[in-house]
C-alpha cells in the first residue's frame, strides 16, 4: 500500500479499499503520457545540444538529442553580436525592481483594505479590482504616449513605474491578510505599536507564503515580458532579454540554430533552475491564483 | 505608562489618514497608468494623430474606418479562427491529461509528468515561439523530419496559409497547456472521494464516472479557464509575430499584432485606439455571455 501515497493519501489511509487492478489500462495510461512528457522535453533537449554544438553542425539530421563536441562556439558568436550580457542584466535587474517595489505599494495597500478602518474603503476596493478587466494591450497606445510626454521613453523607468500597480497583487495579499488572527495586533496594539510597526513586524513576517507567491509571479512575469519592452525600448542596450532574442533572430535567416540556440538556452536555464528549486511553490501559486503569465 | 493618551476620535482620524498613506502609492499609479490611459483611449480614438504633427480632431471617423477596413475584417475572423483552434484544444488536452495523472499511479512518476507538462509554460512566449520556428522549419526542422520517417510529405508549416495557423495553435498549446493541467487537477481533487465510491458500489463505470461525477462538478473549472483563455487567445501577440509575422499574406494577423503595426509601425495612434476600444468591446462582450450561458451548464 506505500506506493498509494499519491495525491490521495490522506483518505487513502482513512478508507483503505481494495480497488480492482487495471494493469492494462494503466499502462495505456504510462504509455499516453510518456509521449506527451517527452514532446515537452524534446524540443528543449534539441535546443540546449545545438548550443553546445559547433557552429557548422547545426541542424543535423536525425536531430541530436545530446552534443556531439561539446563547444562554446556558440556563446562566444552570441556575444559577439549582440550584447547579450546587458540584455540578461537588464532582465535581472527589471524583474527584482519591479518584484520588491510591488511587495512593497501591494502589501501597503492590502494592509489598509484588510485592516484598517477608512471612509471609502469598499468602493476603493471595488474600484481597483475593476481594473481586473482591463487587459495591459489594450492601453498600450495612451501608455505609450505618456510616456514619451514623461520624457520616459527608452529609460528604464517606462516599465519600472507601470509595474509597480498591480491590482491582482493587491487582492491576493489582502485574501491572505484578512485570514491572520488579529490577536497578534492587538497585543501589539496595547504595548504601543504604531499602525507602520504592525503592518511592519508583524503583518509581513506572517505573510511569507503569500509574499512568495506574487514574489515568483511578478519575477516571471517580468522576465517574459515582451510587448511592452518592445515598444518603451529602442536601445539595444537597454533592451531585455525577450526582445533580444529576437533581435539576435533578425541578424541571422532562420538558418542559424547555433547561436541562437545558446542565446535560447541562457533564457531558458536560469528559469528551469529556479524552476525545479520552487517547483512546489509555483506549481502551487499558479494554481491557486489561476494566473496567466 | 503610556506616554501619549489620544481620544478616540483622534485615534480614528489618524488610523484613516495611515490608510490613504498606505494606499496611495497604489492609486496614484492606478489613476496614471490604468484608469488615465483607459480614458484616454477613448479621447485619442476621436482624433488623426501620428506623433509628428498636431492631433486633428476628426469625431467617429477612426470607428468609421473599422468598417470600411477590409483587412481588419479578415484579421478579426483569423483572431477568432485562431482562438476557436486554441481554445478548445488547451481545455480538451488539459482535461484529458489531468484526468490521466490523476489516475492511480507511483507519487515520482505524477509529480514527473506534472513537471514536463508544466514547465514550457514558465518559459517566455518569446522563446517557445523561436524554437517551434526551428522545429517547424521546412527543410531542416525535426517535426518535417520525423513526418517522413511516417512518409508524409514536407509541410510548409510556416509559409502556407493552411498550415500556419495549426504551427501556432500547436506552439501555442505546446506552451500553454501544463497551466490547464495543473488547475483541472486542482479542481478534480477538490472533489470529495466519497463520490466515486458511492458510485463505485453503485456499479458506475469509469467513464459514467468521469460523466456523472467529475464533469459536473468541474464546472466551475471550465469556466474560469474558459473565460481567461479566450480573453488571453483574442489578445495573442507573440507566437503570430514570431512564426510567421502574420502572414503569408494575412493568414495568421491577429488583432493585437494589426494593433501593434497601426499603432507603433504606422503611427495611427487614432486608429489603433479605435481598435483597442473594439477588441475591448469583444472581449466584455464574449465574457459577458460566457457568465451569461454558465447558468445553463455550471454546477455549483
Amino acid at each position: 500500500m506505500a506506493i498509494d501515497a499519491g495525491t490521495h493519501s490522506e483518505v487513502m489511509l482513512t478508507v483503505s479499499k481494495k480497488r480492482k487492478p487495471f494493469p492494462v489500462g494503466t499502462f495505456i495510461t504510462l504509455l499516453i503520457l510518456g509521449f506527451g512528457a517527452v514532446l515537452m522535453i524534446a524540443p528543449f533537449l534539441w535546443i540546449i545540444s545545438a548550443a553546445f554544438g559547433e557552429t557548422t553542425e547545426v541542424f543535423v539530421l536525425p536531430p541530436r538529442w545530446l552534443p556531439h563536441n561539446p563547444s562554446m562556439e556558440n556563446f562566444e558568436t552570441v556575444f559577439r553580436q549582440v550584447p547579450y550580457h546587458l540584455f540578461m542584466f537588464n532582465s535581472i535587474k527589471l524583474a527584482v525592481i519591479v518584484t520588491i517595489g510591488q511587495l512593497i505599494t501591494c502589501s501597503m495597500a492590502a494592509y489598509a483594505f484588510a485592516r484598517l478602518q477608512f471612509p471609502g474603503r469598499n468602493v476603493l476596493f471595488v474600484i481597483l479590482l475593476s481594473a481586473l478587466m482591463i487587459p495591459g494591450q489594450i492601453t498600450i497606445v495612451p501608455l505609450f504616449i505618456l510616456v514619451r510626454n514623461l520624457g520616459l521613453y527608452n529609460t528604464h523607468l517606462a516599465l519600472i513605474l507601470p509595474g509597480l500597480v498591480n491590482p491582482f497583487g493587491v487582492f491576493l495579499l489582502r485574501q491572505y491578510f484578512v485570514t491572520i488572527p488579529t490577536e497578534l495586533e492587538d497585543a501589539a496594539r496595547v504595548d504601543g505599536a504604531n499602525v507602520f510597526t504592525i503592518y511592519w513586524r508583524i503583518i509581513l513576517p506572517l505573510a511569507g507564503p503569500v509574499l512568495t507567491t506574487l514574489a515568483i509571479l511578478t519575477f516571471v512575469g517580468m522576465w517574459n515580458a515582451y510587448f511592452f519592452p518592445l515598444i518603451m525600448i529602442n536601445t539595444p542596450e537597454l533592451q531585455v532579454i525577450t526582445v533580444g532574442l529576437t533581435l539576435l533572430r533578425g541578424q541571422y535567416g532562420a538558418g542559424a540554430l547555433g547561436p541562437i540556440a545558446a542565446a535560447l538556452a541562457m533564457a531558458i536555464v536560469p528559469v528551469l533552475i529556479v524552476f525545479l528549486l520552487l517547483q512546489k511553490y509555483i506549481i502551487k501559486s499558479v494554481v491557486s491564483t489561476g494566473l496567466k503569465t | 505608562m503610556s506616554p501619549k493618551v489620544m481620544t478616540y476620535k483622534a485615534m480614528k482620524r489618524r488610523e484613516m489618514w495611515t490608510a490613504y498613506a498606505f494606499i496611495l502609492p497604489t492609486f496614484i499609479g492606478f489613476v496614471i497608468f490604468i484608469v488615465g490611459p483607459m480614458l484616454a483611449s477613448f479621447a485619442i480614438s476621436l482624433f488623426d494623430w501620428n506623433m509628428l504633427t498636431p492631433p486633428r480632431y476628426i469625431g467617429l471617423a477612426n470607428f468609421e474606418q473599422l468598417f470600411r477596413d477590409g483587412r481588419i475584417g479578415s484579421v478579426y475572423l483569423t483572431t477568432f479562427k485562431l482562438a476557436l483552434m486554441i481554445v478548445p484544444m488547451n481545455m480538451a488536452l488539459g482535461l484529458g491529461l489531468a484526468v490521466l495523472i490523476d489516475r492511480k499511479m507511483p507519487g515520482i512518476l505524477r509529480n514527473f509528468f506534472k513537471t514536463s507538462f508544466f514547465f514550457p509554460f514558465v518559459v517566455s512566449a518569446v522563446a517557445v515561439s523561436i524554437i517551434w520556428t526551428f522545429m517547424f522549419h521546412r527543410d531542416l526542422g525535426p517535426i518535417n523530419y520525423f513526418l517522413g520517417l511516417l512518409g508524409i510529405d514536407r509541410i510548409p508549416w510556416l509559409n502556407s496559409s493552411i498550415y500556419s495557423p495549426i504551427a501556432i495553435m500547436i506552439a501555442d498549446v505546446w506552451r500553454n497547456v501544463g497551466f490547464y493541467v495543473l488547475v483541472f487537477l486542482g479542481g478534480m481533487q477538490a472533489i470529495p472521494r466519497d463520490f466515486y465510491e458511492a458510485a463505485e458500489v453503485d456499479g458506475a463505470d469509469s467513464w459514467k464516472q468521469f460523466r456523472y461525477i467529475t464533469l459536473p462538478l468541474l464546472s466551475p473549472t471550465v469556466l474560469f479557464l474558459s473565460v481567461i483563455s479566450v480573453i488571453g487567445a483574442l489578445q495573442i501577440f507573440e507566437q503570430p509575430q514570431i512564426l510567421t509575422n502574420g502572414g503569408p499574406g494575412d493568414a495568421t494577423r491577429t488583432i493585437v499584432l494589426y494593433l501593434y503595426e497601426q499603432g507603433f509601425r504606422f503611427f495611427d495612434m487614432g486608429y489603433a485606439s479605435a481598435i483597442a476600444i473594439s477588441l475591448f468591446a469583444i472581449i466584455l462582450i464574449l465574457t459577458a455571455i460566457q457568465f451569461r450561458l454558465s447558468r445553463r451548464w455550471v454546477f455549483y
